[in-house]
């Protein structure tokens, strides 16, 4: 792979990150509610508030506001949580370990069951197995996943009868057994809308790939049908597997939100919506930025793989 | 019966049948308005080490021939009656199984467009190199020198490093000749030729011809060469037949096809072969006139960004492509200049510098006026010089209606009242020998020559001085070419319009053109009259381009 | 356009669409029941003749309620997709018209919004804005623009290329003409289509909010909202959830089911 092409993709990660920056300060910034106010209580004095705000630089220019931040954030300083008088640093890692541990479990568990799954389908086109999936997913893409959580809660957490538990989190290098229990069904929630996703991708680059002239001069050449879905297909439809798994990631990155409110599983999600509704505007920020980073860090890595996979981008 | 050697007796009773021996072979397909008839009672026969042509337009059935011979057809097909024998073994009783055996080993297969035929991920070495593995027992490495071998004999310089290439990384005469030594690399009895040459350039056209003609005599393979191209298929094959709506309408050694034609299509599509001698163009202005003068004119693709001007002027300068470069020429008043060249030659960026579609340097002279870049081009330019794309699908919104179309130019320039605009768009139907209720018809309802018509029919509309006409018959069947061609040169007589004619075709347009101008590389290399087409002081690239598509057999049937 | 309901997809897309758009107009007059009144002898029932599919906490009819949440469910996707489809194509057809500096400067600024997830987005802007159900429509089409603007402007520039457009650049057209009457008219067909299958994901995100607590507020009978109010009941009465919960189902799936039927309709290379 050209280190050109490498650099390029790099800078326009940057770019991308610089402009959420931005964004997520304005949104932020522009928050009803003073944030001064909502830390020392509605009967606060106003002394002890303008304190409070030129302690928390509430009172200076926007553009400067923006620049103590940026520049904190270079240092690896969030700032100090308003409401959990803790540093941010210290808050949002704890849960991005906890979301990542959640997020990775569902996400390569579906990509292992769906990339095949897909393949198959467009193998075995118009055939009982193809219905079944395009049936399934189109359910999955329909299901919103706080509805998906709480069907399976009521089926399979139910009190003391349910095989699982209704919530909670254990890490799995405390239990791996407690910690399969309590992922199944947050990932499960979490699976069920990538899989419909991602195996009607690929059921659909795949019968694409299938019926390029180049599949047919295989077929044309005596190929064993063996070899012409392994070595001519399978790789080629590969490369927009990869793409649409990247872009997925930004899906899962927001269902987490919901499921990991639903089954109290304290990761980034739940903090996030703990820190929207206490209006914790530097956990917000962290938050939303880790977030905004992993996705775009994900698709830098998706372009890298499918340079990998495919000489034309490689070279270009 | 697959692999078994044949032993003596039955070889030398093999050596009686044909290669290939098609009998009252029928086919259709099922669709949602019930079976459409694709081929009917097909008779052909390729005897062995002989060239087979199979000869018709777009939707003639001889794409469907050619997977019906290969047992490649989709799950709608429905055979209905006859037989398909490879020296002998009706190919219609083996299993897929079977199939999957034969084909590649002993029949194989040459398409149209080698840059979709080749997997884009999967190196040019590889891919012949499995063939190789599947049907003769090759491991890897032995494979690889076959191939090596089997592409030598394509007559590529470097076959070793070719094989390593991708496909993205060769020319397309390169992936070509991959596409070949794959067919002929398990020494098969009998090869397809699908178009092999169309999507080539001419030149290059030409030698994957001669490679073929020169591996035919090589290895004494039995050959179905399919094309729409008389003229073509009369230098590589021994016998034709015609295929017209899914039958054989005719069918003999060349020869007799072409000089005794009986079928009446098949006169119809000896008639249409362009013939560089029979002149059909307007006669040329007696005082010639300049309408608009080019000079030095250039186009620049991908220009250097700023910052490359400022910090590397070198590298900037040669990162610029030129589209076209230092071209200067004349249009004279009510001529038909032609502009010839390969893909990629500049032609084309000519005909939209001229419609004012492409930024460019130096001079368009207008009436002793000096156009010095695009934003000079006013209304007024823009309705004397009109053009006419070479895609007839394309060039018309698929939205409007017909008399919307061809109505526009009319409304735009205020040509006509408003009340007299449909009376003026029937007269211009009738023009193109269109009936007037096509008005009120969207394009998708009209075939491709049709559509070509209509966009005739607006860019005459205008009233121009200049019609430019890129490449408009290359995306349309022999008959059609020569229909629209007529067209053109009767539209000319009775406008007195002056017209510029861009094409690849270069017998079609020493029979219509007054002067020819040869591109390559975006230059101007080559300004000659037509009559001087043949003459000694041609620039070598002309007299390549000429010897590529040398006089046919068909053409001299005309005479 | 031809054969649109030879394919099962637009058959059962257009059947699951009409039963919903008819529950959206017609749910609150033909509802058995008045959703709000409590009936506290028969909470928590599950299907009989006289509740098609049971009773809530307070006894309320399942049925009636579904049916009268019905046109704010519609109204909410509907609405919050039509509103970011146009401001999203607005910004996606002038970048896309325009090109050169104009287009890169949009097109890095959506990129950076297109990093934050759709959810996220629409989270923070319902909470700049507050609860409610018109500003979790608004922050819904705030949050669809920056996606639609990237569809609209790649239909933009994939017409603007194409011949007739170029034919009538040379005739010498007007900008407004060229787009107006070339352009647009053929670039409208895919953001038609993406909109549609845009809808079921505006449904899915309105009643996400509304089980949050972000979006409709009580006594409201959003679909969302009702899972929300019942998830404390849901072991005793699993009705109460799967009933609201799966009409959310249906009619996301009616939108999908018909989005995708139009696309494969209106290109049939893409047809699965």
């Amino acid at each position: 792979m050209s280190w050109g092409y490498f650099i390029r993709r790099l800078f326009a990660v940057v770019l991308v990150l610089a402009i959420v920056t931005f964004a997520v300060f304005a949104i932020t910034t522009v928050l009803p509610g003073n944030a001064a106010i909502m830390i020392l209580g509605e009967y606060a004095t106003p002394e002890a508030v303008a304190a409070l705000e030129r302690q928390l630089r509430l009172d200076q220019p926007w553009h400067v506001q923006y620049l103590t931040w940026i520049s904190g954030i270079a240092r690896g300083d969030f700032g100090m949580s308003l409401r959990l008088s803790l540093p941010v640093t210290q808050v949002v890692g704890e849960a991005f370990v906890n979301s990542a541990v959640l997020a990775a479990t569902a996400l390569v568990t579906v990509t292992v069951i769906a990339i095949p799954l897909g393949a198959l389908a467009a193998i075995k086109r118009g055939t009982a197995i193809d219905l079944a999936l395009g049936l399934f997913s189109y359910l999955g893409t329909s299901l919103p996943e706080f509805v998906t959580a709480t069907l399976l809660l009521v089926f399979l957490a139910a009190p003391n009868t349910g095989p699982f538990p209704a919530g909670g989190y254990v890490a799995p290098w405390e239990s791996l057994a407690g910690f399969g229990a309590h992922v199944a069904l947050p990932a499960a929630t979490l699976g069920l809308i990538l899989m419909a996703h991602i195996a009607r991708q690929v059921r659909s680059e795949m019968s694409e790939v299938l019926s390029s002239d180049y599949i047919r001069a295989a077929r044309l050449k005596g190929l064993s049908e063996r070899r012409v879905i392994r070595r001519h297909a399978l790789p080629n439809s590969m490369a927009p597997a990869v793409a649409v798994i990247s872009l997925d990631i930004g899906y899962l990155l927001g269902g987490i939100i919901v499921v990991e409110e639903i089954f109290a599983w304290p990761g980034l999600g739940r903090l996030l919506i703990y820190a929207l509704e206490n209006r914790d505007l530097p956990v917000i920020q962290a938050v939303t930025l880790l977030l905004a980073t992993v996705y775009a860090l994900s698709n830098l890595l998706s372009d890298i793989v499918i340079a990998l996979l495919d000489p034309r981008v490689r070279y270009a | 019966m697959t692999s078994l050697a044949p032993n003596v007796i039955e070889a030398a009773a093999e050596k009686q049948k044909p290669a290939l021996s098609i009998r009252n072979y029928s086919l259709a397909y099922n669709t949602l308005n019930g079976p459409v008839s694709a081929l009917k009672n097909i008779d052909l026969t390729i005897g062995k080490g002989q060239t087979v042509g199979l000869v018709g337009e777009s939707g003639s059935g001889k794409s469907s021939m050619a997977w019906s011979i290969m047992r490649y057809l989709p799950p709608n097909a429905l055979e209905t009656g006859g037989a398909i024998r490879l020296a002998g073994e009706e190919l219609l009783d083996y299993t897929p199984r079977q199939m999957a055996d034969i084909r590649g080993r002993r029949m194989s297969m040459v398409f149209q467009d080698p840059s979709t035929s080749l997997n884009p991920t999967i190196r040019l070495g590889e891919q012949i190199a499995e063939v190789l593995m599947r049907h003769q027992g090759l491991t890897a490495a032995q494979a690889w020198v076959e191939a090596e071998a089997a592409l030598a004999r394509t007559g590529i310089t470097r076959p070793k490093e070719m094989l390593r290439r991708f496909p993205h990384e060769a020319s397309g005469g390169e992936k070509q000749r991959v596409v070949i030594a794959t067919a002929f690399a398990c020494e098969p009895e009998l090869i397809i030729f699908d178009e092999p040459t169309t999507a080539l350039d001419i030149l290059t056209a030409r030698q994957i011809l001669d490679l073929f003609n020169r591996l035919r005599e090589e290895t004494n393979v039995s050959a179905l060469y399919i094309s729409h191209d008389l003229g073509l298929v009369s230098r590589v094959v021994d016998e034709v037949s015609v295929i017209h709506r899914g039958a054989i309408v005719e069918s003999g050694s060349v020869a007799q096809v072409f000089r005794r034609p009986t079928d009446a299509y098949t006169r119809h599509l000896i008639g249409a072969v362009p013939n560089p001698d029979r002149w059909i163009g307007v006669e040329r202005p007696s005082h010639p006139e300049s309408l608009i003068r080019l000079e030095k004119i250039g186009v620049r693709y991908n220009s250097p960004s700023l910052f490359q001007k400022l910090f590397k002027p070198a590298a900037a300068e040669k990162s610029t492509f030129w589209g076209a470069r230092d071209v200067s020429l004349d249009i004279r008043k009510g001529e038909l200049l032609g502009v010839v060249g390969e893909s990629g030659s500049g032609k084309s960026t000519i005909a939209k510098v001229l419609a004012g579609l492409e930024d460019f340097e130096g001079n368009l002279d207008v009436g002793g006026k000096a156009l010095t870049s695009r934003k000079e081009i006013d209304r007024a330019y823009r309705r004397n010089v009109q053009i006419v794309f070479q895609h007839p699908d394309a060039s018309l919104n698929p939205r409007q209606k017909i008399g919307t179309i061809i109505g526009r130019p009319l409304k735009l320039y205020g040509i006509v009242p408003r009340d007299k605009i449909t009376a003026r768009v029937a007269e211009l139907l009738e023009m193109v020998r269109l009936p007037a209720d096509y008005a009120n018809r969207h394009p998708h309802q009209l075939s491709g020559g049709e559509k070509q018509r209509v966009a005739i029919a607006r860019a005459f509309a205008a009233e121009p001085s200049l019609v430019i006409c890129d490449e408009v018959t290359a995306a349309l069947d022999v008959s059609v070419q020569a229909a629209v061609a007529d067209l053109l040169v009767k539209l000319q007589k009775d406008t007195g319009t002056a017209c510029v004619f861009i094409t690849h075709d270069l017998n079609l347009i020493r029979q219509l053109a007054h002067r020819i101008a040869v591109m390559q590389h975006g230059r101007l290399v080559d300004f000659f009259d037509r009559d001087d087409a043949r003459a000694d002081d041609r620039h070598p690239y002309t007299k390549a381009l000429l010897d590529a598509v040398p006089v046919q057999e068909a053409v001299e049937a005309q005479n | 356009m031809r054969n649109f309901f030879a394919s099962p997809t637009a058959v059962v897309g257009t059947t699951l669409l009409t039963i919903v758009c008819f529950a959206a107009i017609f749910g609150p007059w033909i509802a058995p029941f008045d959703p709000q009144v409590f009936d506290a002898l028969n909470r928590l029932q599950g299907p009989s003749t006289i509740h098609w599919l049971g009773t809530d906490q307070f006894g309320r009819d399942l049925f009636s309620r579904v049916l009268s949440g019905a046109p704010a469910t519609v109204t909410f996707g509907v609405g919050a997709t039509a509103l970011g489809v146009s401001i999203g194509a607005i910004i996606g057809i002038v970048a896309g018209v325009s090109g050169g500096w104009v287009d890169s400067t949009i097109m890095r600024i959506l990129d950076g919004l297109l990093a934050v997830p759709d959810l996220l987005f629409t989270l923070l802007i319902v909470t700049i804005l507050g609860g409610g159900m018109e500003h979790a429509m608004l922050a819904v089409s705030i949050a669809f623009a920056p996606g639609m603007a990237r569809i609209a402007r790649s239909a933009v520039l994939s017409v603007r290329t194409r011949d007739y457009v170029r034919a009538a650049i040379a005739r010498g057209e007007s900008g407004l003409y060229i787009v107006g009457c070339e352009v647009l008219p053929n670039a409208l067909s895919p953001i038609v289509v993406e909109a549609s299958i845009r809808v079921s994901f505006a449904i899915m995100i309105g009643a996400t909010l509304g089980f949050l607590g972000l979006g409709a507020q009580p006594p409201s009978t959003e679909w969302g909202l009702m899972v929300a109010e019942a998830r404390q009941y849901m072991f005793r009465n699993p009705w109460c959830v799967a009933v609201p919960g799966l009409s959310i189902a249906i009619a996301a799936l009616g939108f999908n089911l018909f989005g995708d039927a139009l696309r494969d309709s209106l290109d049939p290379r893409r047809s699965l």
